[in-house]
């Protein structure tokens, strides 16, 4: 049981005094190990959904649903992928893979080998002992990836997690998630801006409105995949099919016409919630 | 800060020669041309000497090496004192809204009160011997240990916590895992600003009440009208502070070392 | 960013820490838990304060001493602006200045302010010069510091803007240099001024005639705990106030900056 479903899920934020509406009347589920991207213009809301899953917000009314139980905070079942990696510095590689195991109160002989497991999986042989910045971009986003599975979460809460990444690493991550979930399949839900990805990556891809944030259509892709076996292609072979071109067409026209409505304004992308990070400035002192 | 630790490199090196060859010159200079009378401006030499001879033979009571042991544990304890209550304080304070808001408005009134002037409270609590000059000590470094904690605790980053409470973690876990790590490279340098006033108020303290320690020694010195005696205090004092700085320094880098360059 | 209760209204912390303290300090010296001897209740505190204003102790009324103490300040902590600052920005805009004059610097700045008032006292006697001196010495370090951190910290871009614009180096320094680096020449003068008031306060408890420092040394003497406090109030009041009016002057100076 660990599917995910939002029921009238309706936010406002207040934003210097003024409500404004972040999502209105989103009805969405996400079967189990079924793999749904969200796709959207900035500022629809589509992060504050996926952070809503994490417990990480609430909504103003409706409810979230994982695995039928309500969602009352953040949990080591639903592991959440963020697109600033969320690292910690001061930790190995082996101990950032290592803490929700240990939080979740794992001893460290159980934990070794997982994290083992977990650095070959993932490719991270010999980084072990590394700091995080030691490491690139791409590879501090496989030891992310690595942190969640590590936990062998039922859902897998994805936020944009290859948008910090330039664009050929990118492929190679989308590639490997593709490999990932054929081995470890999961309930996942995947944020967004590229509409490529969503298509390459998901069963099916919900395309979504702003002010307020609201579902426009979802589309069916899981079949298409299946018969044209796209999970056994190279990326590129699967972007250049006539099927691939006419879904990413199709999504592609979906949001510039719910786009045409909505621009010319100053758009709230990340509403000020404690979430927003904080800037480290260095401490000016003398002596 | 970046002044003690920049080398101005190679290119500048002879500048920088020349600086420390014309300083000392003109403190040698001044007193044995008689600009200046060399009984209140003894010269490097002679507060070499009399440093030396400080350390064979007792002044004030004991040898300086005994002033400065006798400093130095005052010290240590006042300060230990500030680091252990002032560093959790604030980082609870960086926690806990609540917290905060209940301490501020105390904290910020009593932090207008130089440390040393609660001197005369502090002997009449705790007397002269070590009570009251590690209050005074206390008072020096307790401010800097918390407002650095708290301020490292509050500049822990946003994503960083939800992503350990998304991974299972308890506050306690967030506390300790996430926040103190977080939070240490300026608990550090909140610890070298502290030291630094701290042992800057225990000098202060000893020059008035206090019958042993550096400071003690140097109105002695003040007293006899030993120059010499006096600056080769202040050397003895230097030489202590910036030891302390340098083993805080090197703990700070320690703490850094996962940073990126 | 932290934990957000939301339940408790903002201002009740504080106000029932503040009424706590307060109530306790008043509970405990009226019904005399803590002797007067060792603590002045509100009773103690309020004569002293009149016993100050008239006729005076140590040597003068609260007016009196307020001027004698707060005169010193300004004038060290004016003598240190006036060499501090200056010598800061030179140290940041030219390398050779700052090769020649660091070694002086480094023997001189670990050895604290208060630490040279003995040997103040040698040189200058009891007397304002040696307090002068020691609170010169106090800010003069901090205020140095930042200065040349703020030189140091100004964007090369600017200056080169400035440069390619037909700025000459009186112009770069003046339109460029100072008003980059003031805010963090502002960070020292409060670190100054911080440092005066202790310098102050330490000298005057080491010898003086008169002053505040003079104040608490003679209460601590007559072992006067109502004196003692009115006398470290009147030192916080009047460095919280002076602290307070050079925030205002940093707001007037560097108006395009938001706070």
């Amino acid at each position: 049981m660990s599917s995910i479903r939002f029921e009238r899920i309706s936010r406002t934020f207040r934003v210097g005094g003024q409500l404004v509406p972040a999502l209105a009347d989103i009805d969405l589920h996400v079967d189990e190990r079924e793999f749904v991207a969200i796709v959207g213009p900035s500022g629809c809301g589509k992060t504050t959904l996926l952070r809503m899953a994490a417990g990480l917000d609430h909504p103003t009314s409706g409810r979230v649903l994982v695995g039928g139980r309500p969602v009352t905070g953040p949990g080591p079942d639903r592991a959440v992928v963020f697109q600033q990696f969320a690292l910690f510095p001061w930790k190995t590689i082996r101990d950032n893979i290592g803490f929700g195991l240990k939080c979740t109160g794992v001893s460290r002989a159980q934990r070794e080998p997982i994290v083992e497991r977990y650095l070959k999986v993932m490719g991270l042989d010999g980084h072990g002992d590394a700091y995080p910045h030691q490491l690139s971009g791409g590879m501090q986003q496989r030891v992310a990836l690595a942190r969640s599975y590590a936990l062998e979460p039922e859902v897998l809460l994805m936020d944009e997690p290859f948008g910090a990444l330039d664009a050929q690493t990118r492929i190679d991550m989308q590639e490997e998630l593709i490999r990932l979930s054929r081995v470890h399949p999961r309930t996942v839900l995947f944020i967004t801006h590229s509409v490529d990805e969503a298509v390459y990556l998901a069963d099916r891809v919900v395309a979504m409105d702003r002010r307020p944030g609201r579902v426009r259509e979802i589309m069916d892709i899981a079949q298409i995949r299946r018969s044209e076996k796209w999970g056994e292609l190279p990326v590129e072979e699967v972007m250049d099919l006539e099927s691939f071109n006419h879904l990413r067409t199709r999504i592609w026209r979906l949001l510039r016409r719910g786009d045409g409505e909505a621009s010319g304004h100053g758009v709230v992308d990340n509403p000020p919630l404690r979430t927003q990070p904080a800037q480290k400035t260095k401490l000016r002192r003398a002596q | 800060m970046a002044l003690a630790t920049q080398h101005p490199g190679l290119r500048w090196l002879p500048y920088s020669l020349a600086g420390a060859a014309i300083f000392l010159a003109v403190w040698s200079l001044l007193p044995q041309a008689g600009i200046v009378p060399s009984a209140l401006l003894p010269s490097p030499m002679a507060v070499g000497k009399t440093f030396f001879e400080l350390t064979q033979e007792p002044f004030a009571g004991y040898t300086i090496q005994q002033h400065l042991l006798s400093s130095f544990i005052r010290f240590a304890s006042g300060f230990g004192l500030a680091a252990a209550i002032g560093v959790p304080l604030g980082l609870l304070m960086g926690w806990y809204r609540w917290l905060d808001r209940a301490v501020a408005p105390i904290f910020e009134t009593i932090r207008f009160i130089a440390p040393i002037a609660w001197l005369p409270f502090a002997v009449l609590w705790f007397g002269t011997g070590i009570g009251g000059p590690i209050l005074i000590i206390f008072s020096g470094a307790f401010p800097a240990c918390l407002i650095n904690a708290y301020r490292g605790a509050r500049l822990t980053q946003g994503f960083l916590i939800e992503a350990a409470e998304t991974l299972g973690a308890k506050p306690r876990h967030i506390i300790t895992e996430v926040v103190m790590p977080s939070a240490l490279p300026s608990i550090v340098a909140g610890l070298r600003i502290g030291a630094g006033v701290g042992w800057q108020s225990l000098i202060g303290a000893e020059l008035i009440v206090v019958s042993s320690g550096v400071g003690y020694l140097m109105v002695q010195g003040q007293g006899n009208l030993a120059t010499e005696k006096v600056m080769a205090g202040m050397v003895a004092i230097g030489c202590v502070g910036v030891l302390i700085d340098v083993a805080l320094r090197a703990a700070e880098r320690h703490f850094r070392r996962f940073e990126q360059a | 960013m932290l934990r957000q209760e939301t339940r408790v209204p903002v201002w009740l912390p504080g106000t029932l820490s503040v009424a706590s303290c307060i109530g306790l300090w008043v509970v405990a010296t009226t019904f005399e838990f803590v002797g007067p001897a060792r603590l002045p209740g509100p009773k103690d505190l309020w004569e002293s304060f009149e016993q100050l204003m008239d006729p005076g102790y140590a040597g003068g009324t609260l007016p009196q001493q307020v001027w004698f103490s707060v005169r010193l300040v300004l004038a060290g902590f004016a003598v240190a602006i006036v060499t501090g600052v200056p010598l800061g920005i030179l140290m940041g805009m030219s390398r050779r200045a700052e090769a020649l004059i660091n070694p002086a610097f480094l023997v001189i700045r670990p050895i604290p302010p208060l630490a040279w008032i003995p040997l103040a006292i040698l040189w200058f006697g009891l007397g304002n010069g040696a307090k002068i001196f020691v609170i010169w010495f106090g800010a003069f370090v901090p205020a140095l510091i930042n200065t040349y951190t703020g030189v140091r910290s100004v964007d090369p871009g600017l200056i080169a803007a400035a440069r390619v614009h037909g700025a000459r180096p009186w112009h770069v320094l003046f339109e460029v240099v100072v008003p980059g680096a003031l805010p963090l020449i502002f960070t020292g003068l409060r670190l100054a001024l911080q440092a005066s008031w202790t310098a102050l306060v330490a000298a005057e408890l080491v010898g003086a005639f008169y002053g505040l420092g003079r104040v608490l040394m003679t209460a601590a003497r007559d072992i006067y705990p109502g004196m003692i406090a009115a006398a470290m109030i009147c030192v916080a009041l009047l460095g919280a106030s002076m602290t307070y009016l050079l925030g205002l002057a940093e707001a007037k100076a560097t108006p395009w900056r938001n706070r």
